[in-house]
């Protein structure tokens, strides 16, 4: 069944584009730096606009701006990737706990998860960002610290509902572990929870990674996505309208995000029978279909 | 004779992945002014679809292929919008099972029974308060409820709402979708007996869709047997009773369990018991805050034994506590006060990993709802597999002789549960499977922990009628060849009495009555009892 | 006690406790840190600062050589006498005065990003939910998600620059033009309304797609309901079915989000206020990173959380009035 999940995943269109988008700046990401060695290089005079020997313009510091967009994707999605797996790991962790044993565990669980989804995030991150020595670590304790809470409280509500199915109490009865019922029986039937969480979760590790190297919190000497718009807003790019700077980076962010939640349309659309029933009838017969209206009738034979 | 409805040659398909299914093929039945109509057949034979196509309220992926369904000589199915919309409740209405879920949460009653009048006719609004009166005392429920929500009202008080909502425009036809399916015997009867009073009032026609075909032979006219889509059987209500013109409502009739004491019972018991309940009390705790614990009781001092050899019947309505009882003696539920004793053993000293697997091997469960009890990820292969790798004992041997080990055993307990042939079985997903298949998987994952004690919790009421009885008869073997000791919950005191040799009745945690199965048909100690039997027994409408 | 009552009671000591958790991670941060707090803003000023000053700032950080729970206590004894410390960024104002004006400014521009955004969000999403599928439903979700993916601050500089800087329909900076005086008149309060117009603008294009797609998805759940269905058999208008019997019902568990929401868009109004230098909490709060003002980036961290956890217990209240059934 999981082979027939992925395969209607990849046929979904909004998830296919979704795929293709991420995968592409996966590739870049990983094979871009090898072109581009020297991103902060001083190239030519600061703030040119784009042109043929430049095609984003330069820095106002004169580096060049595609090295420095292309360069930076590596380290942001690495961050953001890996801050995301460690996020969903974390919250499926505890929400399995919280939600599988209940009891104390749980009210205590509950209470953690509870504050911590309350507490603004933002103003956390900077505050801890500001008093941490500046470096990935950092950030990615930061970004891990501030975002389990959501994923944590959305798997615990699953395996909550999970942990009552017969299948599990058969399981228990016929003596199996608690460990191999939740890890064989429950995070099974997450497959497609955990993945979307997972997307969700990198979406939310990027967007906060940039935001806070945009605050000047991130290793400034570095070079990412979000120390591009940093620098660029400390060159005064806005006054000086050198909007090169920092339109190639914005759109890079924008679109590894939006290809990401592409895919969790997509993942949305195939776990939802009755938005797949609706489709199956419209497709067939696209003239009588009234989403909202009668039962449609299709005469394949003459009735008698 | 008029007719109210006529259905010609009905077809529906639903769309598929893969191709399309036919859900309804060719059914043609008529329904007479002022009759009662029953259908009948398992889930999946196609009656509710039928019920949702005249109404043109069935969902994607349905869509109607052939026919055409008569009212007062128009053709629904060729009906536009509009005529639809003033079809749907002036002329035929629809009350649905599971009512509870019917209504609206955030509206008022009255604004509800308000909304459907207002909807089809232009009216006063002191015409339709009066109206909704009206409604209210017709059927037996007090006005005040009007100004009250839906979730302040009980189930069978929200089910005479929806009765109410689809009398309000005064339908000629009123289709009765499984009405009583998730109310208790005695208030499935009374309101039954309340919607016949209403038709013998008011005059309509009752179109009566259920699996029970017991229930419906009781007061309906004429019955229509379903099977797989076809409409295999229709006729009066006597001839079908006595065994109909197809061999498939023969084999229904026939397995409708009689009430009396099954012949097998009351041999062999050991006056030896396996489990002792001494006083047990079980109190549930809603999610109690800081400043709030409330609890309800849902046991009350419950006493009981159960010997080697024997099979007691625990017989009681929803909300009386056997599934409580039944998590309790598993270990998956804790309990408050009283004592429970496992061959001696107190149950809440079992703890430790090694006396927990030792307990797991003398107590297993089956549980009701056969989509339910198997994860649908696992094939058979590995979910019988992992009950041989805790129950038997395979570590010192190589890789191999273990496979073959775990194949042989599974290929016997398969044929033990009566599949044939076993090898074909052994990778199927629970979804290639029927429901009387994937019990008999759920059994044999119970049996090969070679229990002392079986559960058996509503294990058939999910199943199709026409495999109940072979279930049964397997759990009997079981008894009488392997001699473990079953306790058999339900909420049907005939095929309790069927198999059990004792019988212990239950009602609102409390238990109320006890003793030998035949001694319970012919003298219940109890009036809890004497309602149960005398629901069960037949011709309880003609008494009235 | 009505058990109302006792439920809103309950979730105020849930509240407090994450008060009181806010308060305890604001102590404990700095100290946890390496180095010790002081001798870091030491190092950071490189020396600007006066040995006695130093030592001024050591006392009102409460870092003594005392043990750490008497530090505590006199760190909660100040917050209670409304004593956060002395400002740096905005020197020698007290933290207490800057935060509490910044707040009045960020509520406004919250305040009305947000009902126009879960206002028109919700609207939008629960008419493409009752046509899903439909042209509507394949461009409006993906087009506001290709909006919100931007950052924050990314699409107020666009706004800025297009709007701001190049046209000057609007202006760039500020809550109000300099030359009116505050206070509660028209033209004070057109000028206001002026210059929250392009930060607002920001929050409610990137928030809209978060409602709508909310709202989507509750009507979708709340529309394969038996009492829909039921509603349609019985020849109920779809008008009627699409506002009484589904948004009503499906709009209940979004408004139960508010509360999350409202963290949501207190960080983008950070961002956004920082970009169009719009004198709110996070103006101050970038303020307060420049300078390395720790007193006041602590003393921020406490009114956003406190502001939160406030109109989250607002929320609790208007959910209760909302829905019936927790009233039982």
């Amino acid at each position: 069944m999981n082979r027939n999940w992925l395969s209607r995943l990849c046929n979904n269109s909004k998830s296919r584009i979704g795929i293709s988008i991420v995968s592409f700046f996966i590739i870049i990401a990983i094979i871009g730096p090898f072109f581009f060695p020297e991103p902060n290089a001083y190239v030519d005079a600061p703030l040119l606009e784009p042109s043929l020997e430049h095609i984003f313009g330069t820095t106002g510091q004169g580096q060049d701006v595609l090295a420095q967009t292309i360069a930076g994707s590596r380290s942001t999605l690495f961050i953001g990737l890996s801050a995301g797996m460690l996020v969903v790991f974390l919250g499926l962790l505890i929400g399995s706990i919280a939600g599988y044993f209940g009891g104390r565990a749980d009210d205590l669980l509950s209470l953690l998860i509870n504050v911590f989804l309350l507490m603004p995030g933002l103003p956390l991150m900077v505050i801890i960002a500001a008093w941490l020595p500046p470096g990935p670590y950092s950030i990615l304790s930061v970004l891990v610290f501030t975002g389990w809470a959501w994923n944590a409280r959305v798997l615990r509500s699953q395996v909550l509902s999970l942990r009552q199915r017969d299948y599990v109490f058969a399981a228990i009865i016929n003596g199996e572990s608690n460990m191999r019922v939740i890890i064989y029986e429950i995070w099974p039937k997450m497959i497609s929870l955990i993945t979307s969480s997972f997307i969700g979760a990198t979406i939310y590790t990027i967007g906060a990674q940039v935001g806070l190297e945009f605050l000047g919190l991130g290793d400034v000497n570095k070079v990412t996505w979000g120390n591009n718009l940093y620098w660029a807003t400390n060159d005064l790019a806005l006054l000086t309208g050198s909007w090169w700077t920092y339109v190639p980076t914005g759109l890079c962010i924008a679109l590894v995000s939006f290809g990401m939640t592409l895919i969790n349309y997509g993942i949305d659309e195939i776990s939802n029978p009755r938005l797949l029933s609706e489709r199956l009838v419209k497709e067939k017969y696209p003239f009588i279909f009234n989403r909202n209206g009668s039962t449609p009738v299709v005469r394949t034979s003459p009735s008698e | 004779m008029n007719k109210v409805l006529e259905v010609k040659n009905l077809s529906v398909d639903f769309l598929m992945d893969s191709g399309s299914f036919k859900a309804v093929d060719h059914v043609s039945f008529d329904i007479h002014k002022n009759e009662t109509f029953g259908l009948v057949g398992e889930s999946g034979s196609g009656k509710s679809t039928i019920v949702k196509t005249i109404l043109r309220i069935l969902p994607a992926p349905g869509v109607i292929t052939n026919g055409q369904i008569l009212y007062n000589k128009d053709d629904i199915l060729s009906m536009d919008e509009s005529s639809m919309a003033s079809l749907r409740w002036k002329s035929i209405s629809i009350v649905k099972q599971k009512a509870l879920n019917s209504l609206n949460p955030l509206l008022k009653i009255k604004n509800q029974i308000m909304d459907t009048i207002q909807s089809h006719i232009s009216i006063s609004k002191i015409d339709v308060m009066s109206r909704c009166n009206e409604l209210m005392d017709m059927v037996g429920l007090d006005q005040s409820y009007l100004n009250s929500f839906p979730h302040e009202l009980s189930g069978g008080m929200r089910q005479r709402v929806v009765i109410a909502i689809a009398l309000a425009l005064q339908p000629d036809l009123i289709i009765m979708d499984e009405p009583t399916t998730a109310l208790d015997v005695v208030s499935e009867k009374e309101i039954i007996l309340k919607i016949l009073e209403l038709k013998k009032k008011l005059g309509f026609s009752i179109l009566f869709i259920t699996h029970d075909l017991e229930l419906i032979l009781e007061f309906a006219d004429r019955v229509g047997v379903m099977r797989y889509g076809k409409l295999v059987d229709v006729d009066s209500s006597k001839v079908i009773k006595s065994g109909g013109n197809h061999e498939y409502s023969k084999k229904l009739i026939n397995s409708i369990p009689r009430l009396e004491a099954g012949k097998d019972t009351n041999k062999d018991v050991m006056f030896d018991p396996i489990i002792t309940v001494t006083g047990l009390t079980k109190i549930f705790q809603k999610h109690s805050s800081l400043f709030s614990s409330k609890g309800e009781q849902v046991l009350n001092d419950i006493s009981f034994d159960l010997n080697k050899n024997e099979i007691i019947g625990l017989v009681g309505e929803s909300g009386s506590g056997k599934s409580t009882i039944a998590k309790i003696l598993t270990k998956l539920l804790k309990y408050e006060g009283g004592r429970v004793e496992f061959n001696g053993v107190n149950l809440s000293d079992i703890k430790g990993k090694e006396s927990l697997l030792k307990f797991r091997k003398t107590i297993q469960m089956v549980f009701q709802d056969p989509f339910a009890s198997l994860n649908s990820i696992h094939t058979v292969y590995s979910i019988l597999s992992r009950s041989i790798l805790i129950h038997r004992s395979l570590s010192n041997l190589s890789k191999r002789e273990r496979k073959k080990a775990i194949e042989k055993e599974m290929l016997s307990i398969l044929s033990e549960v009566g599949l044939s042939p076993p090898e074909t079985f052994i990778y199927k997903f629970p979804h290639e499977m029927s429901g009387g298949e994937r019990q008999r998987i759920s059994l044999a994952r119970a049996l090969i922990a070679n229990p002392q004690v079986i559960i058996a919790d509503e294990p058939t009421s999910m199943l199709d009628m026409s495999v109940r009885m072979d279930i049964l008869d397997l759990f009997m073997k079981l008894k009488k060849d392997k001699k473990i000791s079953i306790i058999f919950i339900t909420h049907d005191i005939a095929s309790a009495c069927y198999i059990s040799d004792r019988i212990i009745i239950l009602k609102k945690g409390k238990i109320v009555d006890s003793g030998p199965s035949d001694e319970i048909i012919n003298n219940p100690g109890h009036s809890y009892s004497k309602l149960l039997i005398d629901s069960c027994e037949s011709g309880w409408y003609t008494k009235q | 006690m009505s058990p109302s009552v006792r439920y809103l009671l309950n979730r105020l000591g849930f509240y407090l406790i994450a008060a009181w958790a806010a308060i305890t991670l604001n102590f404990f941060i700095p100290r946890m840190m390496p180095g010790d707090p002081a001798s870091i803003m030491f190092a950071n000023f490189r020396g600007k600062l006066k040995p006695e000053a130093l030592e001024a700032l050591k006392q009102t950080f409460g870092i003594t050589d005392a043990p750490i729970f008497s530090q505590y206590l006199d760190y909660i004894t100040h917050l209670f006498k409304g004593d956060l410390g002395v400002s740096i960024a905005y020197f020698p104002q007290p933290v207490s005065s800057v935060v509490i004006s910044g707040l009045a400014w960020t509520l406004f521009l919250v305040g009305i990003s947000l009902i126009l955004s879960f206002a028109i969000g919700t609207i939008i999403g629960m008419y493409i939910a009752w046509n899903r599928d439909g042209k509507l439903d394949s461009i409006l979700p993906p087009g506001f998600a290709l909006l919100s993916a931007f950052p924050y601050f990314f699409t107020a500089m666009i706004l800025l620059y297009v709007f701001g800087f190049k046209y000057g329909w609007f202006p760039i900076r500020h809550a109000y033009s300099s030359n009116i005086t505050p206070e509660f008149s028209i033209p004070f309060i057109m000028s206001a309304l002026y210059h929250v117009f392009l930060p607002a603008c920001t929050l409610v294009f990137m928030g809209i797609g978060g409602w709508m797609l909310a709202m989507r998805n509750s009507m979708i759940t709340t529309i394969s309901t038996d009492y829909i269905s039921f509603a349609k058999a019985r020849g109920l208008s779809e008008r009627r079915i699409m506002f009484y019997y589904a948004a009503k019902n499906a709009i209940l568990p979004i408004i139960t989000s508010f509360g999350m929401a409202i963290g949501f868009a207190l960080n983008g109004a950070i961002l956004t206020e920082i970009i169009f230098s719009y004198p709110g909490q996070g103006y101050i709060l970038f303020e307060a990173v420049k300078s390395q003002d720790f007193q006041l980036m602590q003393g921020i961290f406490l009114t956003i959380t406190l502001s939160v956890l406030a109109a989250n217990w607002i929320i609790d209240i208007l959910v209760l009035a909302l829905d019936p059934r927790t009233r039982k």
